[in-house]
């Protein structure tokens, strides 16, 4: 310090150079998160080289069909599996306090989470429909690429609001971790499995209106050839149905400190 | 915003006034008032569970307050805490930044979310100041007891508070980590620097603080000069009954809040 504090002028900070600050931070902490780009990426791709051999992917259904569910899966473990157990973890380890006496807004600071959050799905999703488009031999245009952004988008809001809903009802990192690879289990068993009817006809029909069976019928359908019809509507309102909920559920309930 | 010290009725650094906190049924802090002048070094001292931690939590917006107020160079928390928050240090019990950070990332993050625009230079020199320099790649973890805290002290001055709050800053301390921090906190009240701490060393808070308060199952037991508890008290049975030849700070703390363990 060079002169006396009591003398000094003090100002709130401005709002964009903290917004700034938190964005570089956030960017460059889900960068080094190795989990992060495993799950964002590297096991949709699998899917994807694994399911490109013909036998396998005739048995999964058609290639959009199999690209919707890699991109599905990507979203659904990187938002859910990775981005609520840093939050639970940071909340844990009192990040978020240290964070929290700054004069920043709180918002702002899960503001930046988030969006750097659903910015990193929407390019995992490009690279992911691209590895897609290649291996399965679509040839999909410039609309339907800006279709799967929006999808992408809408489907990384939904499980978000599901992570942000898990960290704002259970506080022990460890109990989301658990719950958090259950309930990963129930969404893909209802949403893909159940989907095939193995699990019955009742399951079936529920199953399309899943959070997984939701997005998985948006990304098949701009995916694929098919235009866009009333189940198509019907499965966004659900995944925007999702998001209200859940994110009214995550909000409401959150805490930012364990104790 | 200024603070201007020649405007005449210059508000306190902090006012805390019958401050109540409550965590569900159950009282932590109850009726606490005290205030705190610019240039103070004020410890707020107590056994585990007194209220100390909340008392901070409250000021530093931590904590929702039950009943009370606390002013922060006259700016009401509550009513504008961001602007109470600018003027506000804060070094935590267990200060935890992102884990992936380089401390030279941590520094630009909270340089930025304080309103200073640092350069890499400024940081880099900043660290090198605090005999850090060489570890500005290091992630926080990797930091020694002593470094963390040295960090952790940087952080929390990084914009130049009006008032700093430290809660249990020696804790964990070697003897010349513990010397090289006092150190620090002086320099910093010689700068005009109000601070606001909680610490078990009595011997500490006598011989640093300017006044002190103690504080125990949430309320304001005594404040005034560690000379002026130590006159004040040195007949008290309580204390008289616990010390061993000259009355010090310690025995007027155990005497006043009793000699049993708290968790």
């Amino acid at each position: 310090m060079t002169e006396s504090a009591s003398a000094s002028v003090i100002v709130r900070p401005p709002l964009g150079l903290a917004l700034r600050s938190l964005l570089r931070a956030d960017a460059i902490v889900l960068l080094r998160s190795r989990v992060a780009t495993v799950l964002s990426l590297v096991l949709p791709v699998a899917i994807l080289v694994v399911t490109s051999f013909a036998k396998a992917g005739n048995r999964l259904g058609d290639p959009s069909l199999v690209i919707g569910l890699a991109l599905t899966l990507g979203l659904l473990t990187s938002c859910l599996l990775g981005y609520s157990l840093t939050l639970a973890h940071d909340r844990e380890a009192g990040v978020l306090q240290r964070l929290r006496v700054t004069p920043t807004p709180t918002w702002t600071i899960m503001t930046s989470r988030i969006a750097v959050q659903v910015i990193t799905n929407l390019i995992a999703s490009i690279i992911v429909v691209i590895v897609g488009v290649i291996l399965h031999g679509l040839t999909p245009t410039f609309l339907q690429y800006l279709l799967v952004i929006a999808v992408a988008a809408v489907g990384a809001a939904v499980f978000l609001a599901i992570g942000q809903a898990l960290v704002g009802l259970v506080t022990s990192a460890a109990a989301i971790n658990a719950i958090g690879r259950i309930l990963f289990i129930v969404l893909v068993l209802l949403g893909i499995l159940g989907g095939t009817g193995v699990l019955g006809d009742v399951v079936k029909s529920v199953s399309q209106w899943t959070p997984v069976g939701a997005l998985m019928t948006l990304f098949s359908d701009v995916i694929g050839t098919t235009s866009w019809v009333d189940n198509d509507t019907y499965a966004l309102l659900a995944c925007l149905g999702y998001v209200v909920v859940f994110t009214f559920i995550g909000v409401r309930w959150f805490r930012w400190e364990t104790h | 915003m200024t603070s201007d010290p020649d405007a005449g009725d210059v508000p306190a650094v902090l006012e805390v006034s019958d401050l109540i906190v409550a965590y569900g049924q159950k009282v932590v802090v109850e009726g606490v008032s005290f205030r705190i002048e610019h240039g103070e070094i004020f410890g707020l001292l107590g056994p585990n569970g007194a209220g100390k931690t909340s008392t901070l939590g409250a000021i530093e917006g931590l904590v929702t307050t039950r009943a009370g107020t606390v002013k922060v160079d006259g700016i009401e928390t509550r009513q504008r805490p961001l602007d109470a928050k600018a003027r506000l240090g804060v070094q935590l019990q267990s200060s935890s930044f992102q884990p992936e950070l380089s401390i030279e990332q941590i520094a630009m993050l909270y340089g930025g979310l304080y309103g200073m625009r640092l350069t890499t230079v400024r940081v880099r020199d900043s660290l090198e100041e605090i005999g850090l320099g060489q570890e500005r790649g290091k992630r926080f973890k990797q930091l020694s007891g002593g470094q963390q805290q040295r960090l952790a002290l940087y952080i929390a001055t990084i914009h130049d508070p009006l008032l700093l709050l430290l809660d249990e800053p020696t804790a964990g301390l070697d003897p010349q980590s513990r010397r090289s921090l006092w150190t620090r906190i002086e320099r910093m009240q010689a700068a005009g620097t109000s601070i606001l701490l909680t610490t078990h060393s009595m011997e500490e808070a006598q011989a640093v603080c300017d006044r002190v308060a103690i504080i125990d199952h949430g309320k304001l037991l005594t404040v005034g000069t560690p000379a002026d508890l130590i006159a004040k008290h040195r007949d008290d049975q309580r204390v008289l009954a616990v010390a061993h030849g000259d009355v010090t700070l310690e025995d007027v703390f155990i005497g006043l809040t009793g000699s049993d363990i708290r968790d």
